[in-house]
């Protein structure tokens, strides 16, 4: 148990110790002349047309496309898992018909159904959101379902015998206590959406988007921008994880006292 | 004769959702406005899906796709629970490899394959690696995350017992972290095969469920597409069942380590 994690110098240099070993390790590789330069560009012609992209917008461009579509998937599976993982939590006749449909859909990867979404609805946009919003339903439902199914009866029983009707069960009580579970399936939603756009991007090809920069760079040779997207992915997907769920977690959750505080 | 009637229920219930779907299915492709080689009926994807089955083409697709899987997974846990074990023992390899890691981790592993297919061509080697790549991080994040939250106490009542390093480490540290290394295993085995139907797609191996379906549809053969992807679905299901299910009661409920 290391309690709050605290800074250390040391520690910190030796983390960069490992960044800057990582760095020398790929440096000398990019020049040994294994691959030629094309392949495997040395850091200085990444950083330049990472910053290149960076400033001339397309970069941004790029991203803000692959992130709008991941939260209009995720908005959309929203609006289909959430009610769907309450009523399997709650009304037993819609459990037993879903659950089975349910757990044969959610083994097979989003990605499969790709080139079907594209014979469908061709090329583009509709076909990548498709799949975004395949990836993202299934781990919602299971945890809302999970969540629904996981409130203390305790509780049930005790606005229930204080004289709470049905809805305001479901309102006050049921919705609340499964809020936890929703935003973990918020969360695990989102990690599988993010894997899934690029996917989705790289197989149907879309004008925008991350994933379209790495598959278009490839037919250049253009390394040093597969790389520059590379970076840009990891990054939007760290500050989404790191900012935007823990912001949320600590603004609903962890304020009302359901979880203590995600961590010790 | 009640134990026939209950068992009769749950299989009308079992079976219900999916004769319903079919029945949508049918309608849509029998009046819908899909041409039907784009949306065929149901009876064209069992006719096309016995085809390939008794021709033995949905086998041979399926093992390759499972031997990329188990080869990249065991690649990946090899790799991920050795450097999580270092990283939770040592301090300063966690030191050194957290930064590196955590950067790493967020980054789809799907997102390195045209540059992998630039690297090492097309075909298996890079479409194991990538898959290892892809699953290793969360293997080596739970392995360490396990490492850690071995009770201290645990280790100094060994320790005051005289334990040497390699007992500690096999008869306390190793039980204790597993059931985080189980599901670092789990996940990561889970990653490796949501990811491997897309590489099968990018990097054009020469059999494989996911490049039969990519395959097919340059021929607009969806019936095939429909049969791999069932045969993906049955797949899935079968290693979750058989494989991460068993797995756990074998080990973990065993040792007692996690109730039943």
């Amino acid at each position: 148990m290391t309690g709050t994690a605290r800074f250390s110098w040391k520690a910190f240099w030796r983390g960069t110790a490992g960044v800057v070993a990582l760095m020398v390790i790929w440096e000398t590789f990019a020049r040994s002349g294994i691959f030629s330069a094309a392949l495997a560009p040395p850091l200085a012609s990444i950083a330049i047309s990472l910053w290149r992209m960076l400033l001339d917008g397309t970069m941004p461009q790029h991203a803000l496309y692959t992130l709008g579509r991941v939260v209009l998937g995720i908005a959309l599976s929203c609006t289909i898992a959430i009610p769907l993982g309450m009523l399997m939590g709650r009304v037993r006749a819609v459990e037993r018909f879903f659950l089975p449909p349910v757990s044969v859909l959610m083994p097979i990867p989003s990605l499969a159904w790709v080139p079907l979404f594209i014979l469908w609805f061709g090329i583009g946009n509709t076909a990548t959101i498709l799949v975004v919003i395949y990836a993202a339903t299934f781990p919602m439902v299971y945890n809302v379902w999970t969540g629904v199914r996981s409130v203390n009866p305790l509780w049930l029983r005790a606005a229930a015998a204080m004289g709470a009707n049905r809805r305001a069960l479901f309102r006050k009580v049921v919705l609340p206590a499964a809020l936890p579970f929703v935003i973990t399936g918020l969360r695990l939603s989102f990690g599988r959406a993010w894997i899934a756009v690029v996917g989705g991007e790289l197989l149907a090809s879309p004008v925008w988007g991350l994933g379209k920069v790495i598959f278009d760079a490839k037919e250049f040779l253009n390394a040093d921008v597969m790389i520059a997207a590379l970076i840009v992915i990891g990054a939007v997907g760290l500050l989404c994880e790191r900012v935007v769920f823990q912001a949320l977690e600590h603004a609903t959750v962890a304020r009302w006292g359901m979880v203590a505080a995600a961590k010790r | 004769m009640k134990a026939l009637k209950t068992l009769g229920a749950s299989a009308l219930w079992l079976a219900a959702p999916f004769v319903v779907a079919a029945i949508v299915w049918e309608l849509i492709a029998r009046f819908g406005s899909f041409p039907p080689k784009l949306f065929p009926s149901l009876v064209t994807v069992a006719d096309t899906f016995w085809k390939l089955a008794t021709a033995g083409l949905l086998w041979v697709a399926a093992e390759a796709t499972l031997f990329r899987l188990v080869f990249g997974f065991l690649l990946a846990a090899v790799v991920g629970v050795g450097v999580g074990i270092a990283m939770g023992r040592y301090q300063w390899a966690e030191d050194v490899c957290l930064p590196v890691v955590s950067m790493a981790y967020p980054i789809p592993g799907l997102a390195y394959a045209p540059l992998f297919v630039l690297w090492f061509g097309l075909g298996d080697l890079p479409a194991i690696l990538l898959v290892a790549v892809a699953s290793c991080f969360v293997v080596i994040i739970n392995t360490w995350k396990g490492v850690k939250a071995v009770k201290p106490i645990w280790i100094r009542a060994a320790e005051s017992m005289g334990a040497r390093d390699r007992q500690l480490f096999r008869l306390v540290i190793l039980p204790a972290s597993l059931p985080y290394i189980l599901t670092g295993l789990r996940l990561g085995l889970a990653q490796a095969w949501r990811i491997l139907v897309a590489v099968e797609m990018l990097m054009s191996v020469n059999r494989g469920l996911g490049w039969m379906i990519f395959g097919a549809q340059e021929f607009l053969n969806t019936d095939v597409m429909l049969s791999s992807i069932a045969v993906i679905g049955f797949l899935g299901v079968l290693l979750e069942k058989q494989v991460f299910e068993r797995l756990e009661r074998y080990t973990l409920v065993r040792w007692g380590m996690m109730a039943a």
